[in-house]
């Protein structure tokens, strides 16, 4: 694009507008004008401020900004998926939030995420198609080695099933390390159209891939890190933590706490051993809301519950929640009942489709 | 010393029945994963199971290495050196040793293809002048350009030094790695469970000398010959055997809990120990298969050891009383500075005379050279199968090397970072 002419005065503020200043993690500022019936999001993206979302609808979560000062209002004839603990906490979707005053909002990501990646779309092949457990399977393609898709630990892509024009979200469970080849775990629901696809999928069929998308990403800090996953939600977390094992310098120590409905659907107990012997900083609680058989040495109950009553003393403690809505909803109220600044703990949340 | 016993540590046999709860445990515990197929279908490999081990073809950072004996590095001169793909240049000046990336920072040669030394307290580039602090690697001055804007705001990094029992050791890693760990905690561990234990290489009164030279193989090689049980084989004619009728074996191979010992130091050395001294090692004297027979008569007590990142200790080698250590310095991923000392008591000069004696015409001819020689020949004979051929996941690997697999855990565990590839290979 050529450059604007210079004697163009710039367009004029709109009427009633309010400002809103965008804080980002480091420490990158930037201020828009966002009108009356302007959602903040659509404000952003129409003066050249980038921010991470997806949906637009108010459904994913992704665009999720923290009111630090001011009103920004979010409209009620959309099904949001923030409750209502999170909205008095001042987080607000921005892509459905009007601003009624002058207001700040805190992004929890760098602005060098978004600056320095370009969502796209990529051509990717199936590598490989296992199953974990019957109701989880290991999905890895293999994107072209010169496509210059690069990631965050953490972040997801959109992939649209084949032979259908329906596409679905998965996090990557895989490290940028691992790149050109890329994994997720997709949890099989009977009738589910990636479900379909991939009880026939064969290696080397083509795949489009959208990404990469979320702001679910490691947040700099020595502090315990601990980890609460739920079912496949276990990917970005194992992604985060095989990036924490090969990041600089000494490592933090890490809690690790997954569980999956009952014992018999359980999977990637190996998996979360390695971990457990190449890191010795890592502690894990297994766990499944329904134990049948007392020799599966699992913890009854819900990952939350697993958590245990032990306050987390540390002070610089950061917390990552990855799984079903509920159970991330009652992680954030646990670990701020063990003494996690709410600020410090990041949430992806899904819904199995 | 602390030793904790450590199962042998292959991987179990798949299809077997799920382990009993406690039996999970003690595994989990001591890093034995289970096959894969006592749970889910996804197949864990064996060499999956020290990945960690694997990805190091750089070698290990955060620890410290021997860069130069310190009769290499006189006064005032400058050598560089290449460990784990870092070129470090040092330099010794005021009886200091000092020693900073080998890369000016203006057109990147290497500072030490031709030293230039203008003050006590800088290394210059011989090619335009770039002057460095020796302390901090800060631009002092540019010879050619004395007021340039440049001054005072480039640098290049510095790396920590120790020297010690005539070796200068250097922290290699990342330069914002704190705390910085002890010496002491990437040296071979204190002997204390030995009536006649051998000195450590720290002690007071000790007697040091060896030599260096380049293996052209991985670093990783070169560490998983010198403990290797099996491999007493090469060995069996060597003319130290012969001259001084040693009894060594064909091979030794694990037969009980304890052979294979873990040592896990509190904020001390992590490695492994093959307990050659307890009956949990059979040494094979003979094979009718092939009608071999080890001879000699003599049999002494030995026993060796590896601790992070690759250091041997062999106990009571070459002769009764004496210890070598070796490292494996990873120069490259295809390379290794192969470095073999004799650590033995001297507390006067009489006995320093008949060191000297002793490695001058003993030692370092039979021991250090004819010996290990040996050593050097069989990691460069793997190399192919294992840089172009993935000789780590195709390795048939048998019973007495348990004790490789039990080293490759322990460091995929206990390392401090893994090398990354330089930007400038």
């Amino acid at each position: 694009m050529p450059p604007q002419a210079t004697s163009t005065p710039p367009p004029p503020a709109v009427a009633d507008a309010c400002r809103v200043t965008l804080r980002f993690e480091d420490g990158v500022e930037k201020e828009i004008e966002v009108g009356t019936d302007e959602f903040v999001l659509d404000a952003a993206l129409r003066q050249g401020v980038p921010l991470v979302h997806q949906c637009r609808s108010g459904s994913c979560s992704t665009c999720v900004g923290r009111m630090v000062s001011g009103t920004l209002e979010m409209v009620r004839d959309r099904a949001l998926s923030l409750i209502a603990s999170e909205i008095a906490e001042g987080q607000r979707l921005l892509c459905s939030s009007h601003a009624r005053a002058p207001s700040v909002v805190r992004l929890h990501y760098p602005s060098a995420l978004i600056y320095a990646e370009e969502r796209r779309n990529f051509e990717a092949r199936v590598a490989a198609v296992e199953w974990p457990a019957p109701s989880v399977a290991k999905l890895a393609i293999a994107l072209e080695r010169r496509a210059g898709f690069s990631f965050h630990a953490g972040q997801y892509v959109r992939i649209k099933v084949p032979g259908t024009d329906q596409w679905r979200s998965y996090s990557m469970c895989s490290t940028p390390r691992d790149l050109p080849q890329v994994e997720f775990l997709v949890r099989i629901i009977p009738g589910g159209a990636m479900s379909e696809y991939l009880g026939a999928a064969r290696a080397g069929e083509r795949l489009e891939v959208d990404g990469p998308l979320g702001a679910f990403i490691l947040h700099p800090g020595r502090g315990l890190h601990v980890f609460v996953a739920g079912g496949t939600g276990l990917a970005p977390i194992l992604a985060m933590i095989d990036e924490l094992r090969r990041a600089r310098g000494p490592r933090p120590k890490m809690l690790l706490s997954f569980g999956c409905a009952s014992d018999k659907t359980f999977f990637y107990r190996d998996e979360i051993e390695l971990r457990q012997w190449w890191i010795p900083q890592l502690g894990v609680r297994l766990s499944a809301d329904r134990v049948e058989d007392a020799a599966a040495d699992l913890i009854q109950g819900t990952p939350v519950d697993a958590l245990g009553a032990d306050t987390i003393s540390d002070p610089d403690a950061a917390a990552y929640l990855c799984g079903p809505p509920p159970m991330v909803e009652a992680a954030r109220r646990r670990l701020a009942e063990l003494g996690v600044s709410p600020e410090r703990i990041y949430a992806e949340r899904f819904v199995a489709s | 010393m602390s030793l904790t016993c450590a199962a042998p540590g292959l991987a179990e046999v798949p299809g077997g029945r799920p382990a009993p709860r406690r039996e999970r445990k003690r595994r989990a515990r001591e890093g034995v994963i289970m096959a894969a197929s006592e749970r889910g279908s996804s197949a864990i490999s064996a060499s999956r199971q020290y990945a960690p081990y694997v990805e190091a073809d750089w070698g290990f950072k955060n620890t410290w290495y021997p860069a130069l004996f310190s009769h290499e590095l006189g006064d005032n001169s400058v050598k560089g050196v290449a460990m784990a793909g870092h070129d470090i240049a040092l330099r010794r000046s005021g009886g200091k040793v000092y020693a900073l990336r080998d890369r000016c920072a203006h057109r990147g040669v290497k500072m030490s293809l031709r030293p230039m030394c203008l003050t006590a307290d800088t290394l210059s580039c011989w090619y335009h002048g770039f002057t460095y602090g020796l302390d901090d690697g800060v631009l002092k001055t540019i010879v050619a350009s004395p007021d340039d804007p440049l001054i005072g705001k480039v640098r290049i990094r510095t790396y920590p030094v120790t020297e010690r029992a005539g070796i200068i050791f250097v922290f290699v890693g990342d330069e914002d790695f704190a705390p910085l760990p002890p010496l002491e905690a990437d040296l071979p561990i204190r002997i204390t469970d030995d009536a006649n234990a051998v000195a450590h290489i720290l002690d007071e009164n000790v007697y040091v000398r060896g030599i260096h030279r380049t293996g052209n193989s991985n670093w990783r090689l070169a560490a998983e010959n010198g403990f290797d049980p099996g491999h007493l084989l090469i060995h069996w004619d060597n003319q130290i055997v012969a001259a001084t009728d040693r009894k060594l074996g064909l091979g030794v191979e694990p037969i009980g809990e304890g052979a294979i010992k873990i040592i896990d130091e509190p904020d001390g050395p992590k490695g492994i120990m093959n307990m050659y001294n307890t009956r949990a090692y059979k040494f094979i004297m003979e094979n009718k298969a092939v009608n071999m027979r080890a001879r000699g008569k003599n049999s002494y007590y030995a026993r060796t050891s590896i601790v992070l990142p690759g250091i041997l200790l062999v106990e009571h080698w070459p002769s009764p009383g004496w210890a070598q250590y070796e490292w494996y310095v990873p120069t490259d991923d295809r390379h290794h500075e192969y470095w073999e000392i004799l650590v033995g008591r001297c507390r006067n000069e009489d006995e320093r005379r008949e060191a000297d004696y002793l490695y001058d015409n003993f030692f370092e001819p039979l021991a250090l050279r004819d010996f290990n020689d040996n050593d050097l020949f069989a990691r460069e004979a793997m190399q192919d199968f294992y840089a172009r051929g993935d000789g780590w996941n195709r390795e048939s690997l048998c019973a007495f090397d348990a004790a490789t697999i039990t080293w490759r855990k322990v460091a995929a565990r206990f390392n401090r970072g893994i090398q990354e590839p330089p930007p400038i290979a």
